[in-house]
């Protein structure tokens, strides 16, 4: 046995990993070419989950290579370890271009001078015509420090041949939920499929309960830290889900499986609805995709506006790169309408630009038709606030699913949290 | 050059030899542990500068719910994992005979040492589900619904321990295999002489023999049990809400998704505590018993 098994310092193992292995390609590229060329190289840290849409950025790359003379290198990545890796390698041994997420996750590296600013691109392209809201996603004080990618609104999904029937209509408010449970459960169906191993899914239904009870601004602030677990604004909505929870609406069990087996059990008919985003069709067998229908979370406080979970992915172009001229180049030519539309498609994602050709997805088309009555967007609550705050919300959620009457203990804990990390 | 070696070769050569190895657990271990340390009195989110804040993130220690269910939790392993050298050895005993095809039993036995612990972790996830695993399956063959053990805050450490036990079983069946193949032929003949006969020979005759490889199954087991990390992520990442957390793993936690390295750090280094305490008691006893046997 070595203590080395019990050291903890995984992250700097990987940042060691990360040093050395830039310093291998770095040293590579010294030597392999004169060293006037070495300007003419682009590297991509790409964390790009899904095959498809990773072969559709080095076809771009490839393109984009014969045109300009640039070479492009694209490093794949794992999409968790990426999360952490991004951290160091912004730092030391920074890809002139990144991906990322748009938001608070972005703001923070912001913060920390960590992104170029690139609001010279955005008006040497004239994005902001055809962007409209999601500027203000990748925009802080009044700078742009990224590019806008897919978007993922959230909603209900269930299988059209199923509800058709047994005759079933989506729910509209939260009473047609709570019935729509009582007729699936007859029928010998879990009503909402859920898989709670990742935990996020018990947060995206928090998310949808309080957007639907409080709205928008509330949400933020609960998001922002400045307004309390604890607060009586939360009230209805943690009476609403327990009665959802006592009404036995969700699956049993739901620790116990992730998002990807909760999505299979409706594929497999054995739930009538899940609450996910556009990628739930990967929980479906290719000819059954057609089936997947997509429905506006139900209404809960009667009259408020429709405030929707819309998750913007994002790209960016590091402080510390090296070819930040090409790296604009490569991003105007990724973001050229048909090109974008092309990279996003496999994502089943929202194209943020409006003068994409539209998608042959159904599913997109049905989200960007839902998002034109859609008031305001928050992103997703692991997105949205600390992440710190985020890894116990996300924890006291799932216990709140499985165990509704500690709802008391886990708000005081998730308020001390609250204090603890926005120093309230 | 060769008078220089002639004259310094005796201190030359062994500390040339040792000085690699040294640097490595040097840079590896002893700089790492410190900095550790260093790191667990600063408030860090990793990128950022650090601040100082004392013992701050031991007083937060203190006041975490989440820690002592980890502490709970690193209990209920060590106090398991103490079943695997016993255990080891009941095997060992069972399969050290000379019975045509026992080559291949023994084999068999092996196989979870063979497997990385990522795959013994995922392989029990599978036994486990309670709609398609193995325990499902035999509990609905006897008409019962099978409990969903990895969702089940009292259950879940337990379930987990008893997947890492597996592959820890087998372990020190290893252990105590090469120690049966060990044994003094002699000793035992004089035993027989005696009268010396079934669990009277084990007991005073076989055991004695087997002490020290008792020993190094013992350490191995108790550090296996502090360290303990692999097994929960993969099965159960800590959950449900943190129920399965062991130290090892609130550490990585706290470190990597919630950007807290000097409170990680700082549950590193009460980990580090624990660990060093057993250590010294374990390199104590080590050096009396060999100068017991000088």
């Amino acid at each position: 046995m070595r203590l080395t098994d019990i050291q903890p310092d995984f992250a700097p193992s990987r940042r060691t990993f990360m040093i050395g292995a830039g310093g291998l390609m770095a040293s590579a590229a010294i030597l392999g070419r004169p060293a006037l060329a070495q300007s003419k190289e682009l590297t991509i840290i790409s964390n790009i989950a899904n095959a498809p849409q990773r072969e559709v950025l080095q076809r771009l790359a490839s393109e984009f290579e014969k045109a300009s003379g640039t070479k492009v290198v694209i490093n794949n990545m794992d999409h968790e370890a990426h999360k952490t890796a991004i951290r160091s390698y912004l730092v030391v041994g920074a890809p002139d271009i990144c991906f990322w997420f748009s938001g608070n996750r972005m703001k923070a590296f912001v913060k920390r001078d960590l992104f170029d600013d690139i609001s010279d691109l955005f008006a040497r392209e004239k994005y902001q015509d055809v962007l409209d809201t999601s500027t203000s996603a990748v925009t802080v004080d009044g700078k742009q420090y990224g590019l806008p990618l897919g978007g993922l609104l959230w909603g209900l999904f269930y299988r059209k041949d199923v509800f058709a029937e047994k005759g079933w209509t989506a729910p509209a408010t939260y009473d047609d939920l709570l019935s729509l449970g009582d007729k699936a459960k007859s029928a010998g169906m879990v009503p909402v499929s859920m898989g709670t191993k990742e935990m996020w899914p018990a947060a995206g239904w928090f998310d949808h309960m309080n957007l639907r009870i409080n709205g928008l601004e509330k949400h933020m602030a609960l998001m922002d830290g400045t307004m309390a677990y604890t607060d009586p604004a939360l009230t209805p909505v943690f009476d609403k889900w327990e009665a959802l929870i006592k009404a036995g609406l969700f699956t049993p069990n739901h620790t116990s499986s992730g998002w990807e087996q909760a999505a299979a059990a409706l594929a497999q008919k054995k739930a009538a609805m899940m609450d996910l985003a556009g990628f739930v069709k990967y929980g479906f067998p290719p000819e059954e995709q057609d089936q997947i229908a997509f429905a506006p979370f139900p209404e809960i406080a009667p009259g408020l506006p429709r405030y929707e979970d819309f998750a913007l992915n994002s790209v960016h172009v590091p402080k510390n790169a090296k070819n930040k001229e090409g790296a604009r180049a490569f991003l105007a030519y990724l973001y050229q309408p048909e090109n974008l539309a092309a990279y996003l498609a496999p994502e089943g994602a929202v194209p943020p630009r409006s003068d994409c050709p539209p998608s042959a997805d159904p599913l997109v088309n049905a989200a960007v038709e839902s998002l034109k009555s859609v008031k305001g967007t928050a992103q997703f609550y692991d997105r949205d606030t600390d992440p710190d705050m985020a890894q116990e919300g996300l924890k006291g959620f799932q216990e709140f699913m499985v165990k509704p009457e500690r709802r008391e203990q886990i708000l005081t804990r998730l308020e001390a949290t609250r204090k603890r990390v926005f120093k309230a | 050059m060769s008078r220089l070696w002639r004259r310094h070769g005796s201190w030359l050569a062994p500390t040339l030899f040792i000085l690699p190895g040294i640097l490595l657990f040097g840079v590896v271990i002893i700089f790492a542990s410190l900095q550790t340390i260093w790191v667990s009195f600063h408030e860090w989110d990793g990128v950022g500068a650090m601040v100082w804040v004392g013992l701050d993130n031991y007083r937060q220690l203190i006041d975490d719910p989440q820690f002592f269910v980890s502490l709970k939790n690193n209990v209920i392993w060590l106090v398991m994992f103490m079943a695997a050298p016993p255990l080891g050895l009941a095997l060992a005993l069972m399969l050290n005979q000379p019975i045509a095809g026992m080559r291949i039993v023994k084999s068999l036995f092996f196989i979870p040492l063979v497997l990385a612990s990522v795959t013994v972790g995922v392989v029990f996830t599978w036994v486990y589900d309670p709609t398609f695993g193995l325990l499902a399956l035999i509990f609905n063959a006897f008409g019962a619904t099978a409990p969903a053990l990895l969702s089940d805050e009292t259950f879940v450490t337990v379930a987990v321990v008893i997947a890492a036990l597996w592959p820890q079983v087998a372990f020190c069946l290893v252990l105590f295999l090469a120690g049966l193949n060990n044994l003094n032929e002699e000793l035992i003949g004089a035993g027989r002489v005696d009268g010396a006969r079934g669990f009277a020979m084990l007991w005073n005759v076989i055991l004695p023999q087997l002490r020290e490889v008792s020993f190094i199954a013992l350490a191995v087991t108790v550090i296996g049990a502090l360290r303990s990390f692999d097994m929960v992520a993969v099965m159960t990442s800590g959950g449900p809400f943190g129920s399965s957390t062991v130290l090892a793993y609130q550490m990585y936690e706290q470190s990597i998704f919630s950007y807290r390295f000097g409170y990680g750090a700082a549950i590193a280094t009460v980990l580090f505590v624990i660990m060093a305490g057993f250590i010294v008691w374990y390199l104590r006893t080590l050096l009396k018993v060999e100068e017991g046997n000088a």
